[in-house]
């Protein structure tokens, strides 16, 4: 079945889980899932599970990996075998390596490295359950991980796709919007600033198109980033 | 997976400890920590469990896959256990192919599973000769703070109970309920400090020597014992730690029964 | 999270607010940058997890969750984690590990001799003498009380806890010593050597364990105060 054969969106512009154009799936967020590590936390986000924990800083090892002048974050994101309708079969994947690489990329960009010389901060990202999205929810659970960790950073990183379904943009798209849709277009946005930290796409956007991709996931980012300060306050209260 | 720094400290406090009859943490010789088991937690999952002791947290998922029998075993289906130990369960976890240790896992919940008969592999057969369920068992780590193979044992037979095979998914009839005819528990005993304690805590597990895991089925039977780490034990401490396993096994199998 | 605050989305650093990476600080009073709070582009940012504090013109974020950062003079717990000829290298929970060079040790100790002195696993009390831009850290056991440690045991905290139970008036460690007639020496990396009876070691442990279940609770100091009349290392 090709582009747009499928009806996912009804000429009231209801979505096929009744969300708008602009809307984004519930998210539920908690921090400090894991209880051995720094930091933790997981997020709920349409049916995508997504649990990511932090180590460190610490001591850099093996040696060769060290860098004299700052810390090295060492990211992987993964899937569980049960995270897939399909089992998701365990060991290399370069889908997975990508990911971890460019998450790593974001990461680094808001992580004040400078301040751990010689040191290495793990960071670990499990894709639990998997509806689409996961690289997104991977990432800005990643951020919150490190957060709980009292990891420095600049900012947050909120990630968020758009994409567009029957010639229609649409914001957050869940599993059958992404397995029909015609274009994907995820950011990694710092939500006090508005810069970017994390960009892929794939698909067949006009320029419009994608200038109204673009803005939906800046307006979707400034709402998650309530959601993650609401989750975050939770935990640890408004003030001391 | 990263040998930890054992303090020898840890050792004689262990050691002091076992002499007056105590654990670090105030728990009795065969006392478990506080257990929670939930069912049908993975949406992605045909059947799953999470299963937390303490600080331990566990998910454990069932997929079913369509394969051809063996020529000699017509009408029989298949069973398969991983167990991964993701570095995002500890800081002792390291990145890379499966460690000795989460294979010996593996293992060991798939030898209590298979042995136990609790799945009839004939009865994952769908057309004889031609097309049979897999059914595979993935424990996956969240949290490691000791003792993972009696959360992975428990998750995984919670998560079996749990379990419907996807016959309209892959177009060979109806969805139905896994028939899972018996519930085997793995119960863990680890030498702490000269004497064998139940459910060792990470603490418990660094500064201790040899386990033994023991899965009984009803009647207590015996499924699966693997003695695994360095040190050696005697005949009358197998016969005390059996007699605790016994008691401890039928518990934990009322309340998987009873999810 | 209640927007404390001016109204332009910066949180006043005077409220002891809880902010997040990234938050903008406005402060009236203070422009001296402490802990966890950068100047970007012209912006005061927090950029850690944790309340805001303002104290004698400094502002600075007291984090919920932090590392321990060696400094010289801190006096710290640590573990031996390996050992070259005339040198022993020593965890200290911190993010990069310390050395401890042959003639700072203790006792006298011939080169090549390291192991049969302090093996591996041994628990050391020592103080940071240097730590370098690089990172590297030496640290001594010349000095008043430091030692190899032969009894008790070790149980660790988090870091950014160690004022809360070594401060105020009556300390929650003075408590602990009171209550449970135990030794206790506690190291600037969270981790706290306590020697005695088992069951004043229990105690002690019980407690440290409710510290760290209860960190965000106000009245932690009479919430243990309680429970040392309470449980008595029940």
């Amino acid at each position: 079945m090709g582009y747009g054969d499928v009806q996912m969106i009804d000429e009231n512009g209801n979505r096929i889980d009744g969300r708008k154009a602009g809307d984004i799936r519930p998210i539920e967020i908690e921090m400090g899932v894991v209880p051995v590590a720094d930091g933790s936390a997981s997020m709920r986000w349409g049916t995508n599970y997504v649990i990511a924990s932090v180590y460190g800083p610490m001591e850099a090892h093996p040696r060769k990996i060290q860098r004299q002048e700052r810390a090295v974050l060492d990211v992987r994101y993964n899937m569980a075998p049960f995270s897939t309708t399909d089992r998701f079969r365990p060991g290399f994947n370069r889908r997975s390596r990508e990911i971890s690489k460019v998450t790593a990329d974001a990461l680094e960009s808001v992580v004040l490295l400078e301040l751990y010389p010689r040191s290495k901060i793990r960071v670990e990202i499990e894709i639990i359950c998997a509806e689409a999205g996961t690289r997104c929810v991977g990432l800005t659970a990643a951020s919150l991980a490190l957060a709980d960790a009292g990891i420095p950073m600049t900012d947050m990183v909120v990630s968020v796709a758009s994409g567009k379904i029957n010639g229609v943009v649409v914001c957050d798209l869940n599993k059958e919007e992404d397995n029909y849709g015609a274009a994907d277009l995820p950011m990694g946005v710092l939500p006090n600033t508005g810069e970017l930290v994390f960009l892929q796409m794939d698909g067949d956007l006009s320029p419009s198109e994608f200038q109204e991709a673009w803005d939906y996931n800046m307006e979707a980012a400034l709402k998650i980033h309530e959601l993650m300060k609401e989750a975050i306050a939770n935990k640890y209260g408004g003030a001391q | 997976m990263a040998q930890p720094l054992v303090p020898e400290l840890l050792r004689a406090h262990l050691t002091e400890l076992a002499t007056r009859d105590q654990r670090a943490d105030g728990r009795g010789q065969w006392e478990g920590r506080e257990l929670s088991v939930e069912v049908g937690v993975l949406d992605r999952a045909e059947g799953s469990a999470k299963v937390q002791m303490g600080d331990t947290i566990v998910f454990c998922g069932i997929k079913f896959q369509l394969q051809t029998p063996y020529p000699d075993r017509p009408d029989e289906g298949g069973l398969m256990t991983s167990a991964e130990l993701r570095p995002l369960a500890g800081r002792h976890i390291e990145p890379g192919p499966p460690s000795p240790e989460s294979i010996e896992i593996g293992r060991v919940v798939d030898r209590g599973i298979r042995e136990s008969g609790c799945i009839n592999t004939k009865d994952l057969c769908i057309i004889p000769g031609e097309k049979v369920w897999q059914v595979i068992i993935d424990c996956f780590a969240i949290s490691d703070d000791g003792n993972l193979f009696d959360a992975f044992g428990l998750a995984a037979i919670a998560a079996l109970h749990n379990a419907t095979l996807p016959g309209e998914r892959f177009d060979v009839g109806e969805d139905r309920k896994l028939p899972v005819n018996k519930t085997p528990i793995m119960c863990s005993y680890q030498k702490v400090g000269g004497r064998f304690v139940y459910d060792s805590n990470r603490e418990e597990e660094v500064g201790g020597d040899e386990r033994i895991h023991i899965t009984l089925g009803e009647d207590d039977h015996v499924h699966s014992l693997q003695k695994g780490l360095k040190g050696v034990f005697s005949a009358s401490e197998f016969v005390e730690i059996m007699d605790a396993a016994k008691q401890r096994c039928a518990e934990l199998r009322k309340i998987v029964d009873s999810l | 999270m209640s927007s404390s605050g001016a109204s332009d989305g910066r949180t006043s650093a005077a409220s002891g607010s809880l902010v997040i990476p990234g938050d903008k600080i406005s402060s009236d009073t203070s422009d001296q940058l402490g802990h966890g709070v950068i100047k970007l582009n012209g912006e005061l940012i927090a950029t850690k997890l944790g309340y805001l504090v303002e104290k004698s013109g400094e502002i600075s974020i007291i984090p919920v969750h932090t590392a321990y950062f060696p400094r010289p003079g801190d006096l710290v717990i640590g573990y031996i984690e390996g050992m070259r000829s005339n040198i022993w290298f020593i965890d200290l929970n911190a993010p990069f590990n310390a050395i401890l060079p042959m003639s700072l040790a203790p006792m006298k100790v011939e080169y090549g001799g390291t192991r049969d002195a302090m093996d591996v696993g041994t628990t050391i009390l020592c103080r940071v003498q240097e730590v370098d831009e690089a990172h590297s850290s030496v640290v001594t056991m010349k000095g008043m009380g430091l030692r190899k440690v032969n009894s008790g045991f070790v149980d660790t905290i988090p870091p950014h806890l160690v004022s809360t139970i070594s401060s105020g008036s009556n300390t929650i460690i003075n408590q602990l010593k009171d209550a449970s007639n135990c030794r206790i020496i506690l190291g600037a990396n969270g981790r706290i050597w306590v020697d005695g009876e088992p069951d004043g070691i229990r105690m002690v442990r019980d407690a440290l364990a409710f510290v760290r279940d209860n960190e965000h609770s106000t009245e932690l100091a009479d919430a243990i105060a309680g429970q040392l009349a309470n449980g008595n290392g029940e």
